[in-house]
């Protein structure tokens, strides 16, 4: 245990000074007026991919740091609530893993300043110009969430009883490391979208609108989300390798139970996540309709198809993991007729969801067809088609987590008979819903670009917004009926019928004669799909709380295929993170600042996207090679303390 | 325990492998294959980057692929080069094309406007391999691609600019999006889209302004909201015509056929279509003076001047 925290110690202090040590190596600079911009890397090789594979190690490293602590937290929490043991000894694992990964964070983090440095002197000193502030904030911030951490790991068993204060660490350590994470993004989204500066000049006018600028919040939350998802599907993946190689039953159970809640909230944050990457996309051809037009229409289109088939993936590999845990929950035979309907759903729409709008036709093919786009696929390749499949997909898997969860649930309590926090929670999560609805259909006619031309096709959006929310009224109404199984039904099918058919269609004819509303058409679909999530949960719980259980879940049964669905997923959404760094960063084109500090590098071309594919895979490999050594070295100290209490028991014995 | 690791690490090397797979797959089929974006020197690259990154399309069309009449069509244009170089006692058609890429102000084609920008030179960029594909897709254009012909002229060609580009700055703090308001605007009085397209919203009244950002200056865009009639794109100037019952009409031909022209005319700001049958004709003369309103600086102020341009520069 000392060990480590020498470790730890060395790490830290080496992550710090690599913050630091730019400021020196400025001030020396500003002196000796350097005019270096760039160097090679060692042996000539490449700068651009060295500093590459260590931004995405470091970046997939943070992801799981930070996203693991928010579920830890939640995890331990549960635990307190239902005093149940089993989640106080998982959100215990789970803390270990990220102890053990946190150092490689901060050394990876050290390792990227150093690279900064070496390779882009030019451009690390301009950055260290503009933000040389927050540097000190994020060096203090560093030092709290370490010493939260370190807090919360190993006061785990001292706090045992005093769980309330145990929990505060946990928090503590959650809004440092969320605090650390949005200074960070601070420094990425300026180089996309550059604010608070002269841009001729580059000098700075102001720190704040350099920090908070056009796409700071959108990329926090998206990766606040996309954190946990990664954090669930990374935690999946070490349960499933655990299960694989179990002899035990109880130990094949505790890791199927795991893998199972390291899915759950993998998808949990899955779902929301493709709401805030529309909203991220939006602001970017905001702030600039150039990189807009170039990520979505331009040299990045089929960054978004390959992204497409591994969030096809995604889905389809975390819907086959809930089919393939029905398996072992008795009384889930009676919901198995609904899977195939399901699979056509979701097969249709990740095949429209990946159909491109732009086909890579010849001359002579674009002659034959007579026009650029082929005459029947191009429908599925536009915005409004994109957007009715995607709400499908995500609705069928909660459709399919809905089936999981009611699988071993036999006959229910009246809803006269629930208690009062159930009932509470149905009318404030169906209220929520319906506000939001309101808030949105209500702001919508005043909004105050559009012209009067386009005004009227505006009104079917509020009266829809409005159906939706009476949807919500009356399955709640029909919930405190008793019939609340009817009610979701009703809900699911609305919703569908609005969102996705309705919608979809109405946005073909909103391309074509009101193209301005399609934005806004985009957020009413995705509303309408949140309320009727909400809402459905909210029933869920209400229907099912206190039901006759008709057998339990057979835990540690469950196939080995199943285990790999886990893998399948963590891979993918690892790959997945390494390819919209690419986008991300490749948006820029060759700007390190886009349109203030050019890249005059070597280096400074789009790379292709078989060169990316490349570079991505290993650094994929890379990282997951990492990882597995990583917490193979966390359970080093696990498998002494076990032999020391075999020892123990032997010697009483 | 081991062999199950095993196995799991085979299945996770099999998921990187196919991604890496459809990303090579994706990079052929887009047309990046390779190392780096551009390809070889082949007339298909050419032909890529002739409606891509080349921007060539944005002004040309070749026979009924493309819109764009702001240059000529480049229809069989292999054979009008041979033509033209002959007239002009160039050695080749291809030393022609060479000129025309490298030089584009050195002959203007009777009709056009001295618009096309110098492709190596920024906003478009283009390396000298990537002039040398497009040179060949040109030769292919009613001739036979012939890369030794072509790399004749190699050293002709200007390499990219790599000199740091200052972006493009108004002198007062203004935002795209404003431009984009007033741009597609129904009450505006300087409203564009009464007479230009962009992504395919507006009146074709107009040139298309797809891309223009993408190949024209802030300076050139300036001059053309302030200025109309200095430069009027090529099929798009004025027209005049008296009717034989002494009714004048002044505007653009939007169509015609042998027996009629559609005339767009601006009414008091809001433009019609005049049908006219050509036998009631009495003289008709293509004017010096754009269609376009010249008054645009007293309808826009200086902010919403500088908003359009900068939106304009967006659309590239």
């Amino acid at each position: 245990m000392t060990r480590q925290r020498v470790i730890l110690a060395v790490l830290i202090f080496s992550a710090i000074l690599a913050i630091v040590l730019p400021f020196t190596a400025f001030a020396q600079e500003e002196v000796e007026e350097a005019v270096v911009q760039y160097r090679p890397f060692l042996f000539g090789g490449s700068a651009r991919v060295a500093v590459w594979i260590v931004a995405e190690l470091h970046l997939m490293f943070a992801a799981f740091v930070l996203g693991v602590p928010m579920f830890a937290v939640i995890i331990e929490l549960v635990g307190v609530r239902t005093k149940d043991e089993r989640y106080n000894k998982l959100a215990h694992e789970l803390t270990k893993l990220l102890s053990a990964s946190f150092a490689t964070t901060a050394a990876l983090g050290g390792v990227l300043a150093f690279f900064l440095i070496g390779l882009y002197p030019g451009f690390t000193h301009y950055m260290a110009n503009i933000f040389h502030t927050t540097f000190y904030i994020y060096a203090f911030l560093f030092f709290g969430e370490a010493f939260s951490l370190y807090a919360y790991y190993y006061s785990w068993d001292r706090l045992l009883h005093k769980k309330w204060a145990h929990l505060l660490l946990g928090l503590s350590l959650n809004l440092f490391g969320t605090a650390l994470m949005i200074i960070a993004n601070s420094w990425t989204t300026f180089m996309m979208s550059p604010a608070g500066i002269e841009k001729e000049t580059g000098q700075l006018l102001s720190l704040w609108d350099a920090i908070a600028n056009p796409l700071w919040n959108p990329i926090n939350i998206h990766r606040l989300i996309a954190n946990v998802a990664f954090g669930g599907f990374v935690v999946g993946a070490y349960a499933a390798i655990k299960f694989l190689g179990a002899t035990v039953d109880e130990e094949k159970a505790h890791y199927d139970w795991m893998g199972y809640t390291g899915n759950f909230i993998g998808l949990a944050a899955l779902i929301p996540l493709p709401f805030a990457g529309y909203w991220l996309g939006r602001e970017i051809y905001s702030s600039s309709a150039v990189m807009g037009n170039i990520s979505m229409g331009g040299a990045f289109s089929w960054a978004f198809i390959i992204q497409a088939v591994l969030i096809g993936m995604l889905f389809i590999g975390a819907n086959y993991y809930l089919w393939a845990g029905m398996d072992r929950i008795k009384g889930a035979e009676r919901y198995a007729w609904w899977i195939k309907y399901l699979i056509v759903m979701l097969f249709f729409s990740i095949a429209v969801w990946l159909t491109p709008h732009n086909l890579p036709l010849s001359g002579e093919e674009r002659s034959v067809i007579g026009e650029q786009y082929h005459p029947f696929s191009k429908f599925f390749g536009v915005m409004a088609a994109k957007n009715a499949a995607v709400n499908l997909t995500i609705l069928v898997t909660f459709f399919s987590f809905i089936l999981y969860r009611r699988a071993n649930k036999g006959q229910t309590v009246l809803f006269s008979k629930q208690g009062k926090g159930v009932k509470i929670a149905l009318i404030i999560g169906a209220a929520a819903s319906v506000a939001l609805l309101a808030w949105y259909a209500i702001g919508l006619p005043n909004v105050k670009v559009l012209e009067d031309a386009i005004r009227p096709y505006v009104w079917p959006l509020v009266i829809l917004l409005g159906i939706q929310g009476g949807i919500v009224i009356a399955s709640t109404i029909l919930t405190f009926f008793n019939r609340g199984v009817f009610a979701q039904y009703l809900l699911f099918g609305f919703t569908i019928a609005i969102s996705v058919i309705y919608m979809g269609i109405y946005g073909f004819e909103l391309m074509g004669k009101a193209n301005l509303l399609l934005r806004y058409l985009s957020v009413s679909q995705v509303l309408i799909v949140i309320a009727c999530l909400i809402t459905n949960t909210m029933i869920d719980v209400a229907v099912f709380s206190r039901a006759q259980s008709v057998g339990g879940v057979a835990w540690g049964r469950m196939s080995v295929r199943s285990q790999y669905a886990l893998i399948l997923l963590c891979v993918t959404i690892v790959t997945m993170m390494g390819l919209m760094g690419f986008v991300r960063s490749g948006l820029r084109l060759d700007w390190h600042i886009y349109g203030v500090l050019r890249d005059t590098s070597d280096g400074a071309f789009t790379p292709s996207y078989a060169y990316m594919g490349e570079v991505v895979g290993i650094t994929v490999l890379l990282f997951l090679g990492l990882v597995t050594f990583v917490f193979w070295l966390a359970s080093l100290g696990e498998k002494k303390a076990v032999e020391k209490a075999e020892l123990i028991e032997e010697v009483i014995a | 325990m081991r062999g199950s690791f095993l196995k799991a690490v085979g299945f996770t090397i099999a998921i990187i492998g196919l991604f890496t797979y459809i990303s090579i797959y994706v990079s052929g089929l887009s047309g990046t294959d390779g190392g780096e974006v551009g390809g070889g020197i082949d007339p298909e690259t050419g032909e890529k980057l002739y409606w891509g990154d080349g921007q060539c399309s944005t002004c040309h069309k070749i026979g009924n692929q493309g819109s764009s009449t702001r240059g000529p069509d480049q229809e069989n244009l292999y054979v009008r080069a041979e033509e033209r170089a002959k007239a002009r006692g160039l050695s080749s058609a291809t030393e022609y094309l060479v000129e025309s890429m490298v030089d584009p102000s050195a002959y203007i084609v009777e009709g056009y406007g001295d618009i096309m920008p110098k492709a190596y030179e920024p906003p478009i960029i283009l390396e000298k391999d990537q002039i040398l594909a497009i040179l060949l897709y040109l030769q292919s254009l009613g001739g036979e691609p012939n890369i030794a012909e072509v790399s004749k002229y190699k050293d002709k060609i200007p390499t990219a600019s790599r000199k740091k580009v200052k972006p493009w700055v108004p002198p007062v703090v203004v935002d795209a999006k404003v431009g984009e308001d007033i741009f597609f605007s129904e009450t505006h009085a300087a409203s564009c889209s009464k007479c230009h397209v962009v992504k395919g919203k507006g009146a074709k009244i107009g040139p298309d302004l797809d891309s223009i950002g993408a190949i024209q200056t802030p300076e050139y865009l300036m001059e053309a909201i302030l200025n109309p009639s200095v430069q009027i794109v090529k099929g798009y100037e004025t027209v005049y015509i008296i009717t034989t019952d002494g009714i004048p009409y002044s505007g653009i031909i939007k169509n015609q056929n042998e027996s009629e022209i559609v005339l767009a005319v601006d009414e008091g700001g809001v433009i019609e279509d005049v049908t006219i049958h050509r036998d009631e004709i009495e003289d008709m003369k293509q004017q010096e003076i754009s269609m376009m309103p010249g008054n645009l600086n007293e309808l826009l102020s200086v902010k919403d001047f500088y908003g359009v341009v900068n939106y304009l520069l967006t659309l590239k």
